[in-house]
């Protein structure tokens, strides 16, 4: 049946949207997709149809895929082990961009911060957050002998409404650990279930994801990452 | 929100640039974007862990292949992914029926339960929110109950026509009419209210 015939149009739409709806059985499907191989007209209602309803796709909420998809992906396609060593909060490359920037903020804020006094510092624990644009949107500290970790908005951070950010810790084994969400202005203290030392101990980083309000569903990262900071101990 | 989408969208257009040149980082960084949004199109879909990740992994190896085949004119590149993880795993849900004596699913039951996060949101309430996010929520809204209900179940867990029927204790005639008279008149509406672009 030749479907990109002018007469036969609207069987085409019906069989196109049912098609990218999911509802056409298997041996329709197939003949849809060979003749979209051949037709033009026909892989284009396919095309049209997809793209109408994909939009719908963002009502489900995202689910983190486990690490070893992407290790095994990565083996499959043998991609080097640089930027397939997973996952991605465990590789370097990742940080490169922004470490280093982050470790000269986090020690010109350190010498903002304490080089008036002579004592030893209070801290013991300071994260400088910037995105890829390197610049410090959030700074998180944990003075030391106490058991929170203030963490401060360098400026308002721009967040959609219906979303959060939440922060993370990324441990240089395991995956990350929550540690709540992060005001979008101000100052807010998180609990700490121990002492900072040994809260952030084998922790390299802390990371600030977008999720959705409330935080993620999944208790893993689902959303980009738009801050990170490598952990500077005083 | 529409800002938001068409800033990751470009994002998303420049990385699949960059992997059609077969650049491993900007592949890895499309996965840790894309990833999770389309393993929860993919598990929804087919129920089971391990073969939604096999999907997925076999979605991203063709985007590997064949992203230099993306081209701008394949609309948004969210549409492009979304697509490739949903056909493989519809191909992969249609064909299974088609097994009389199915290997995984040997019991003749729907799909297996899925364990989802407590509170993790119905499909008709992820077409809701779906449509939200792209201002079309008053042509979904407008769907008749039984098509939306009907819509909604096909499109996030790949109900075939007679999966619906079970599902929604209806004549397979009146389920099949449900889906094609909701889907026209989502056409019509998305159309006049030119929201589709």
């Amino acid at each position: 049946m030749n479907l990109s015939r002018h007469d036969r149009r609207s069987r085409l739409d019906a069989l196109a949207a049912e098609y990218a709806l999911g509802t056409l059985p298997a041996r329709s499907r197939a003949r849809l997709d060979r003749s979209a191989r051949e037709d033009p007209v026909v892989a284009g209602a396919l095309r049209e149809w997809e793209r109408r309803l994909a939009a719908l796709a963002d009502g489900a909420p995202p689910i983190a895929p486990a690490p070893r998809v992407w290790t095994s992906l990565a083996r499959r396609l043998g991609l080097d082990a640089a930027s397939a060593a997973p996952p991605w909060w465990q590789r370097l490359a990742f940080w490169r961009p922004f470490a280093l920037a982050s470790f000269v903020a986090a020690f010109a804020f350190a010498v903002t911060l304490f080089a008036p006094r002579t004592e030893r510092p209070v801290e013991s624990i300071v994260v400088v957050l910037a995105g890829p644009d390197a610049r410090p949107a959030l700074v998180a500290s944990a003075p030391r002998g106490d058991r929170f970790l203030a963490v401060k908005a360098l400026a308002p951070l721009a967040v959609p409404p219906d979303r959060a950010l939440e922060l993370w810790l990324l441990p240089g084994q395991g995956a990350p650990r929550s540690l709540g969400l992060v005001p979008r202005e101000g100052v807010r203290q998180v609990r700490l279930d121990a002492p900072p030392e040994l809260a952030f101990r084998g922790v390299d980083a802390l990371a600030v994801s977008l999720e959705p309000a409330g935080g993620s569903p999944t208790g893993q990262p689902t959303g980009p990452v738009l801050y990170t900071g490598r952990l500077e101990r005083l | 929100m529409d800002a938001d989408r068409s800033r990751h969208d470009a994002h998303l257009a420049e990385l699949i640039a960059r992997v059609a040149l077969s650049d491993q980082q900007a592949f890895a960084e499309l996965y840790r974007v894309t990833s999770p949004r389309l393993y929860s199109v993919a598990l929804r879909i087919v129920r089971e862990r391990g073969v939604a990740e096999e999907l997925l992994q076999d979605a991203y190896v063709s985007v590997w292949h064949h992203a230099a085949r993306y081209a701008a004119d394949r609309g948004q590149p969210s549409t492009w992914l979304t697509a490739i993880v949903r056909n493989r795993c519809l191909d992969h849900v249609r064909r299974r029926e088609l097994d009389t004596v199915s290997m995984t699913r040997d019991d003749g039951q729907d799909a297996p339960e899925l364990a989802l996060p407590d509170g993790a949101p119905g499909p008709a309430e992820m077409l809701l929110a779906g449509a939200d996010a792209h201002a079309i929520r008053d042509c979904v809204e407008r769907l008749e109950g039984g098509s939306r209900q009907a819509i909604a179940l096909a499109f996030f867990q790949g109900l075939s026509h007679g999966e619906l029927a079970r599902h929604l204790a209806q004549p397979l005639g009146t389920v099949k009419s449900w889906i094609r008279r909701g889907l026209e008149r989502l056409k019509g509406c998305l159309e006049r209210a030119n929201v589709t672009r």
